[in-house]
Order: structure tokens, then sequence, then C-alpha cells
């Protein structure tokens, strides 16, 4: 419904019966699921260009749910997690979310609240990548710029005008208008502030 | 080395000969080489003597054939008449003067008268005279033979001796007479014999006889040599001449080489016999030597510098147990052991450098074993050897090591005692002390050796004391038990002592002191005074423990001792009263694992009692622990020690409650767990149904869904439901498994385990039970483990019944016996409360109890396993008070024949 065609939900389950009724399930309501019966079993097919989100067992033979997750913070997945919990596993649940999980559901879970808990891990999923590749763009323009346009960026950033720039570097008023203008194309701002937000974004600790 | 002296001894024999007999063959020809040379000399000497003689003898008849001619001249002359007086003077003084020899000439006429005479001044032969008869014989000779002839010679006055010869004178053959002419025979010599011959040889003329008439005084009578002899041929009448020739060189120049020979020889001989003499003392010398050296005891032997064997002694088979022919060229240092090993090689280089040394090292023997050996070595540079002797000290070393402990051992002996000893002798001066006594009273032992009384440990005020002893002492007077004495110390300090004498006997067994043991005995003064005040403490410690504490005799009862708290609770007079009636164990009542009365002192220490015990009158309780155990005096006694519990005991149950009711919250606990664990069973089925109907809804709502998508999600949750129905089946059948499970049982062996649980729990709380148990008895059919939980419930449940009856009266009995044919009862007997008809109406439902923490199970229950194994469980009161459980079981026979019925 609400899922971008990129975006797979990864059920992570040892109960086969239980892995496949909730892919019946989510499937039904228009997402794309893949299972996978263990944590290793995940790791191995985990990839770093992978989108969506993880539906976890906690209580799983071999590697626990909770070991799973604690590797995945390791190799820096940003695959927002959603543990399942049985009776007297909530403890073990809060330490999961205080690491960073979405949210847990107790077993046994209605149709409505594992949806909800599903639809807002791919919203936040999608968010973070979006920021992510944005940030990314910014970075690779930025590396286009020249040391001379990098330094006028510095200073127009902090809001410096074209004369203090011009003092500043100990060039002409006329120059740094030109470096400005280039700086402005190439990063692909329409605007200061746009610029100001693209960098910032990038460097929080540019503006002082 | 005895082999060798067979050969040595015997070649002197023939060897020692050849040099003898060469020098004497040598001498021999020596010897007749110088005569062979002498003879010769001797001979050449004859020829010359008897060539010279005859020349002599020669030039003598010359001489003499000369005056015969003239004699006969004259004669001729004579009878022809032409010779008259004058002529005849002129004629013979003329023929005298060239004749020496002769001395007359002379004309006899044949009157025998001398007519004339010849020379004139003649003394003899004077004209006128007649012929002496002397010379009668040739004058008548020559008138007979009418020839010339000689006469012999005599001696006369003046001559010494002469002779004549007569030539006759004849006409026409008558005798007329005679010239005469006379020789003077000394003259013949002197004369007629040239100079150098009467200088070289002596000249004899002898008469007929042999008799020397005549000599020349040429040579000494001493000093002849060979002498030749000649008859004088014109006298012919028996004279002859002698020449003897001097001895050439003399007898000693002749007899010289040969004494120098011979004694040369001689000499050589006695040298020989000397250097033999010489020679066979040195073999002899050498035999001595061999001798002593295969006899010595001590190793003897010859070493090179390198430390190798040349020649061994027999003494290495008889020290060592190696054989000494096998030695040599082995290395003296791989028989000695390896840690005298650089010891050894030091010496032997201390020996290389020409220094004699003298060591001790162990050496191997032949059997492994090792000995002590005393070296002395000693080099010889300029042969390269050293020659070595090597006594075996091993037993010296044992006995100096045996003699080293044992005077450490005396040593220690002596140091260690701690009485003091001290000897003195007759006169009262100290001769010896021991360590122990210098220790005692500070002084050294050098300034006590020699010192008279008073002894310096004599306090001064005390010496009138020590003096009356020492002379009670010497006296011999001194007490068998000794003195006690108070001396001092070095540093003034005084203290008690106590003195024992006995006489110091020597070995011819005359006494020659005294010998005293002191003893300080501040110490046991001391000790006993310690001993008082310990055994005070001791009294007060027993006193000030809160347990009764005491001694019985084990046989009579009687109290022994008893502290101040067992005093308190039976009374201040208790020593000397019996125990029976106080709160401890009475034999009587069987309290006992073994009844004390029959110990005898070899059985103790044994415990005889540990439990509670209830004191009658105060109701308080008591713990009371029990041990036979040996009295100071020997005999057997029971001691005890009774802790009051009464406290400990109200506690113990309030902790016991407590235990009870965390039992019962661990039991919710565990089910707490099994229905979590259930929960989460169940919630995986429940899960996947409720996912598969709540996708299929969706589905279906969207109306998107494919009928055999949506039927195969159906038969899914059928399958997951069915899962969960597995789930409750599987709890089923745990919950079953628990039934019982039976068989043949020995009821007497449960019911032995069951008493061996409670039996811990009777003996604590002062109760004893006891069985009554029929014998031969049949198996029942049951589960071993649920009878025994209703027999120690009900037993249980009997000893708590009886908590409060009096303690005599504590006794549970267990009866077992045959019910019938078909099965056994086993009755649990108490004397408690007992049971009123109301509890008893309502003794088997559920939460019923009399006890105050009881849940009000164990009965229900105990009737729920009896009448599963088809039993009886009944209450009855007991006639003597209490109640009566009974357990009625099947016997297996029994339960097989209603398994079959049924």
């Amino acid at each position: 419904m609400h899922a971008a065609p990129d975006q797979i939900v990864h059920v992570v389950d040892d109960d086969e019966a239980l892995r496949d009724s909730l892919a019946w399930m989510l499937e039904a309501n228009g997402y794309a699921v893949a299972c996978h019966e263990s944590g290793e079993a995940f790791l191995a097919a985990c990839a770093p260009d992978m989108t969506g989100c993880i539906v976890l067992d906690v209580r799983m033979p071999g590697m626990s749910g909770l070991e799973l997750f604690e590797e995945l913070v390791r190799r820096r997945c940003g695959l927002p997690v959603v543990f399942i919990t049985g009776h007297g596993d909530v403890p073990m649940a809060v330490s999961a979310l205080k690491k960073g999980a979405v949210d847990f559901i107790e077993k046994p879970f209605g149709e409505r609240d594992m949806l909800r808990l599903v639809e807002q891990c791919l919203q936040r999923e999608r968010e973070t990548r979006n920021k992510r590749l944005l940030e990314a763009d910014t970075a690779r323009r930025m590396a286009q710029l020249t040391q001379r346009e990098r330094e006028v960026l510095d200073l127009i950033i902090v809001g410096k005008l074209n004369k203090q720039i011009a003092d500043v570097l100990g060039i002409s008023i006329k120059t740094v208008e030109v470096h400005r203008a280039r700086v402005m194309e190439k990063m692909g701002a329409n605007s200061l502030a746009e610029l100001v937000q693209h960098v910032v974004a990038l460097e929080p600790g540019a503006v002082r | 080395m005895r082999r060798s002296t067979a050969p040595q001894a015997s070649s002197p024999r023939w060897y020692w000969a050849v040099p003898h007999v060469a020098v004497v063959l040598f001498a021999l020809v020596m010897l007749a080489l110088v005569w062979l040379l002498q003879e010769r000399e001797a001979e050449v000497e004859r020829d010359a003597l008897a060539r010279d003689l005859l020349w002599t003898e020669q030039s003598m008849r010359r001489v003499m054939l000369g005056t015969e001619e003239f004699l006969v001249q004259m004669a001729r002359d004579l009878s022809a008449g032409t010779l008259d007086y004058d002529g005849f003077q002129l004629r013979a003084n003329e023929h005298l003067a060239a004749n020496a020899a002769l001395t007359n000439i002379a004309w006899v006429g044949r009157d025998r008268v001398i007519r004339w005479t010849a020379p004139f001044d003649t003394q003899d032969w004077l004209a006128g005279e007649a012929l002496a008869d002397t010379q009668i014989q040739a004058f008548q000779q020559s008138a007979l033979s009418s020839r010339l002839a000689y006469g012999r010679p005599y001696a006369t006055p003046r001559a010494s001796a002469v002779f004549e010869v007569l030539a006759p004178v004849q006409r026409r053959g008558e005798f007329l007479g005679a010239i005469v002419a006379v020789y003077a025979v000394e003259r013949m010599i002197t004369r007629l014999a040239p100079d150098w011959f009467a200088e070289k040889y002596r000249l004899a003329i002898l008469d007929p006889g042999g008799v020397a008439i005549a000599l020349s005084s040429g040579l000494s009578a001493g000093n002849v040599g060979i002498a030749q002899t000649l008859a004088l041929e014109p006298p012919g009448n028996g004279m002859a001449l002698q020449v003897t020739a001097p001895r050439s060189g003399g007898n000693l120049a002749k007899a010289l080489p040969m004494a120098v020979i011979l004694g040369l020889s001689l000499v050589v001989m006695w040298s020989l016999w000397m250097l033999r003499r010489h020679v066979l003392r040195r073999v002899q010398v050498e035999k001595e030597r061999d001798r002593l050296f295969n006899l010595s005891l001590d190793i003897l032997c010859v070493v090179d510098l390198d430390g190798r064997f040349r020649r061994c002694n027999p003494a290495f088979e008889r020290v060592l147990g190696h054989d000494p022919a096998r030695l040599p060229g082995q290395a003296l240092i791989d028989f000695v052991a390896a840690e005298d090993v650089a010891t050894t090689l030091e010496m032997l280089r201390r020996l290389a450098s020409g220094e004699p040394v003298s060591f001790e090292n162990r050496c191997r023997c032949a059997d492994g074993r090792y000995k002590w050996l005393m070296w002395s070595i000693n080099p010889v540079r300029e042969e390269r050897l050293v020659y070595a002797v090597a006594h075996d000290i091993t037993g010296r070393k044992a006995t100096e090591d045996a003699l080293r402990a044992e005077s450490a051992f005396r040593k220690a002996m002596e140091d260690s005692v701690i009485t003091g000893l001290r000897a003195i002798d007759l006169s009262g001066r100290i001769i010896y002390v021991n360590a122990a006594f210098c220790r005692m009273i500070g002084f050294d032992e050098d300034e006590l050796l020699g010192a008279g009384p008073p002894f310096p440990y004599w306090p001064p005020e005390q010496r009138e004391i020590c003096e009356r002893n020492l002379a009670m002492t010497l006296a011999g007077q001194a007490p068998r038990s000794g003195f006690e004495m108070r001396i001092q110390r070095k540093n003034g300090e005084r203290f008690d002592a106590r003195f024992y004498l006995s006489p110091l006997i020597d070995l011819t067994g005359r006494q020659t002191g005294w010998m005293a043991s002191i003893t300080d005995i501040t110490e046991p003064k001391r000790v006993r005074a310690a001993l008082e005040s310990a055994h005070e403490r001791f009294e007060a410690v027993l006193d000030g423990l809160d347990a009764a504490v005491f001694v019985a005799d084990a046989r009579t009862d009687e109290i022994l001792f008893a502290n101040l708290a067992f005093k308190r609770i039976h009374g201040f007079d208790a020593v000397g009263r019996t125990v029976r009636g106080v709160a401890v164990p009475q034999p009587e009542r069987g309290d006992y694992r073994i009844d004390p009365r029959n110990l005898s002192p070899a059985d103790v220490p044994r415990e005889l009692f540990d439990g509670e015990l209830q004191h009658p009158l105060s109701g308080r309780w008591y713990h009371v622990r029990e041990q036979a155990t040996r009295w100071v005096d020997g005999r057997v006694v029971r001691m005890g020690i009774a802790t009051d519990i009464t406290d400990r005991k109200q506690t113990a149950e309030v902790a016991r409650q407590q235990e009870e009711r965390l039992q019962r919250t661990a039991r919710l606990i565990t089910m707490g767990e099994m229905a979590s664990t259930l929960a989460h069973e169940l919630n995986q089925p429940l899960s996947a149904i409720a996912n598969y109907c709540a996708g299929s809804v969706t589905r279906l709502q969207a109306g998107n869904a494919r009928t055999e998508d949506v039927l195969a999600a159906m038969q899914k949750a059928s399958f997951q439901a069915d899962r969960a129905g597995k789930i409750i089946r599987r709890v089923r059948e745990f919950v079953k498994k628990s039934e019982p499970r039976r068989s043949a049982v020995k009821i007497t062996e449960v019911l032995e385990d069951a008493i061996g649980f409670a039996d811990i729990d009777a003996r604590r709380t002062g109760m004893r039970i006891q069985t009554e148990i029929e014998p031969e008895l049949p198996a029942v059919f049951a589960d071993r483990i649920m009878i025994e939980q209703v027999l120690l419930n009900l037993i249980r449940n009997g000893l708590d019944a009886m908590s409060d009856t009096l303690p005599e009266q504590r006794v549970l009995t267990v009866r077992v016996r045959r019910f019938g044919d078909a099965a056994v009862e086993v009755a649990v007997i108490d004397r408690g409360h007992g049971i009123s008809e109301e509890g008893r109406r309502q003794l088997f439902t559920p939460f019923f109890t009399t006890k105050a923490e009881g849940m009000g199970m164990g009965l229900n229950i105990c009737r729920s396993i009896v009448e599963f194994h088809n039993g009886r469980l009944i209450v009855d009161d007991n006639p003597e008070g209490g109640t009566i459980f009974s357990v009625t079981l099947p016997t297996e026979t029994a339960s097989e024949r209603n398994a079959r019925s049924a």
C-alpha cells in the first residue's frame, strides 16, 4: 500500500508456521516479504544496500534475536527492527529497545498492531535513506570545489559578506563574486538558504 | 713375581763359575808362560856357564900340561945328568915365576928325601926333609908307574890346599927319584882363571869327596845360582872344577811375575767373590722386598705420571677385589668414587709437580662397593713414576663416624640433660660440672672446676647449712632423698635446688668422690601452683557454662562430679546422689545404645547417648550427650552434658514452619514456570492460526483472493490447530506418567526405610519407635515409593501426636502382621492425644487438620494411595490412650487373582 517497491519486510523466525503465516498476512496487505529461518541465515543473505525492515523473533535456537540485532548494529546495518516476544521475554525486549530497536510486539499479536509497526518501520527507513542520499550528493559536490572555492564557501556559510570575504582572503570583491557564483552552481543550490541547509546536514560543525 | 724368581736363582750358579774358571785358566797360562821363559833363560845361562867352564878348564889344562912338559924335561935332563943344581934352580924359579899356581918345585931322591928345592925362600919342601906320609903315595905311584903322577890334595899350614905332580927320573929303567911341582889349589883359581871369570862366577875346586878345597871369592855364599862341575883331567885324581853362576836377577826377579800374576788373579777372584756376594745380597734384598711387596696388607703400586698402573701388589685383590695382574695399564682415576675425583686429580697434579702427597679417597671395589683408602704417594721424577701406598681405612672411617656419632650423641645427651651434675673429690674440690649445672647457676665451667668450699654458689646467709650438708656428704651420711638447698646464681639470684648424691667409683672400685645431681625445683613448685590455678580455672569455666555437666559412675550411678549448672537444676547436693530421676537417659528405659553398666575400661571412650529429653518437673527440653569414658581413678563413668534447648527448640519449630511455607511457595513457582512453558508452546500455533486467518480475511475483503491460496492457508491454520491439540495431549501424558508402578514388595523393607527417616526426628524429641514384626510375611503388590510415603506420613503423625505425652510413655509401636489369607496389616500405634469422634468423621476430608501448620492433605492422599492399591486405611482408638492407624494391603498373589478375575 504505502510501501516503496524496493522495500522488503524480512521475517526472521525459527518456527516455520509462524514465519509462513506472517508472510501470508503481510503479503495480503501488499508488502514484499523475505523469510529467514535463523539469524545466521539472515546474516548470510544480508547486503549493505538492503532496504525495508526486519521482524525478528527474540527466542530462537542458535543465534538469538538479540544477538542478531547486536551483530547488525555492529555491522552498521540501518534497517529498523521489530521484535516478537513470547511470554516472559519482556525485559529482554526492553533492553533491545534501548539499543535502538523500533518496537516490540508480544505474542499472540493482533494483525493491526503488526501492520502498524511494519509501516512505521518502513516509513522511518525511507526517511533515513533519503537523508543519506542527499548527504552523499552534497559530499560529492563539495569534493568538486577548488581550494579557494572551499574557503569562500566556509566563509559564506558563517554569514560573511562578499567584502569581508575579500578582506579575509586578500582578494578583490570581483573575484569573490566569481567564486561565489561557481560555488552555488557546483553545489546545485538555488539560494543561500538551500546551500547552508545542504552543507550543515553534511557537516553539522560547519556553522559556528 | 714369584714366577720370575726361579730362573734368577738358578742362573748365577753357572755364570758365576765362568769368570772364576777364566781367571784360574788365565793365571795358569801366564804362570806357564813365565815358567817357560825362565826355563829358557836358565838354559841359556847354563849353556854360557858350560862354555865358560870348559874354557877355564881348557886354560888350566894348558897351564898344567905346560908344567907337566917342564917337569918331564927336567926329569929327562936330570937323568941325563945334564942338570945341575944351579940349572935346576934357574929353570925352577923361572917356571915358578911364570906359573903363579905353583908354589914349589923340588927334586926328591929315591930315598924320598928332598935334595933340591925351589924357590929359595920356601918354607916347605926344604932340602933334606923327607916326604911326609901324604906325599909318599903319589911318589910311590910315580915310581911304580914311571909316569907322571898327581898326588892327592891335602892341606898344609901355609897354603890351604896343595897337591903335587911328580915326574919320575929314570935312568935306564931305574928309578932315581922324581921332580915334584906343588900346586896351591887356591892359586890355581886365582891365577889360572881370568879376572872377568872370577868376577862373573864363583870358581871352586873340589876334592874327590866333592868338598870344595878352594873357592874364588867372586860371589857371596848366598847368591849362588846354577853350578856346573867338570873333572880336572890332568891331575885325574878325582879333583873337579866347579863353576857356580850367580843367581841371574835373583829369585825375587824370577818369582815376581808369578807372584804378580797369582796376586792379581787372587785379587780378581776376590773381587769376583765380593761382587757375587754383593749381587747375592742384592738379589736377596730384592726377593725380600718382593715378598714384602706381595705380603703387604696395604695396597702398593707403581703408577705412571699420567696415572696408569705399572705394577700392583696382591693387596689389590684382598682389599678391592681387583686382579692385580689386570690392573697395569688401567688408570687409577677410573677406580675413584665420583665425589672424590676432583680431590684426587688435584693430588695427582701436585704429584706431577714433584711434591709427595698424602690424602684419603674412596675407591670402587670389584663388587661395586666403595672403600676408603688413605694414600701416601711419592713421586720419583727422574723415573717418571710415582710410588703409592694405600691403606684401607674403611673400618677406621666407619669407626670414626661411629665415634663421632657416639660423641655427638653423648654431647647432645649431656647438653640436653636439664639436671645439673657436679662431682667433687674426697676433699670437697669440684672435679666435674655439666653444662646444665653451669646454665642453672650461671657460672662458667672454668670458674667452678678446682674450686673448694665455700663454693661460689653458696649464698653467704646459707653458708652454715651448706657446710653442714657438705660435711654430711663427705662423711657418706647424705640422705637418700637428697638435700633441698637454697643456692645462688652468679647474678645473686637465689633459687631452690635439690641435691641427690651418689659415690663416684673408679675402675679399681675405689671411691674417688661424690657425684651430685641437682634439680632446680623452682619450676616444679611453680608448676604445682600453676596446676592448682589451672584446676581452679577449669572449675570456674565448667561452672560458668550454661550446660549442665556431670560425671556419674557407670555401675552405681553415683554422681562423682557436677558443675554449677547441673547443681542448679538438680539441687546443690547432687554430688554423691544417684542419677536416677534426673533428666538423664535411664538404662532401664533402654535409652542407651549400649548398657553402660556392662562396659569395661577397654571399651571406652564410647558414645552412649545423643538426643533430646524433657525434664519431668520443669518441662524444659535438654539436649543430652553422654559418653562413657575412663575417670581419673580408672573406673568407667558416664560423662554427660545437658544443654537447655527449650528456646532453641521453639526457634527451630518456627524455622521449620517457615521452611514449609517456603516449600509451598516454591511449588507454586514451579507451577508458574510450567504454565509459562505451556503458554509459550501454545503461543506458536495460536499466533500462526491468527495470522493465517487475518491474511485470508484481508485478501477476501480486498477481493483479490485466489481460492487455492486461501485454501492452502486455511489448511495450514487447521494444521496449527492440531499442533495446539497435541501440546495439550502431551501435558496430559506427562500427568499420566506419574501414576504408580506396582511390583512385589517386602513390606518390612519398606517399613525399615520409613522408620530410618522418622527415627532421626524421634530421637531428637526423645521418642522411641519400636517394631513388632511377624516373621515370614508374604510380599505385597505395591508402589514402593508411595507406600513408604504413606507409612512415613502415618509415623510422623503419630510422633507429632505424642509431643505432649509424658517422656516415659513416648513410644510409638509399629506392628506388622498377616491380615487374613490375602492381606498384610501395618498398624501404627501412638500414645498421643487421640482423636475425638468429631475429628474422626472429618479425618479424611480435604483441608481438615488438627495441626497448627498442617495443610490437611496428608491423610486424604494416604487414603487415596491405599485405596489405589486395593487396600484400606482404618482409624481406631488405642485402648491405652492414643490412636491406631491400620493400613491393609493385599498380598501379591491376592492382587494377581484380582487382576485375573477383573
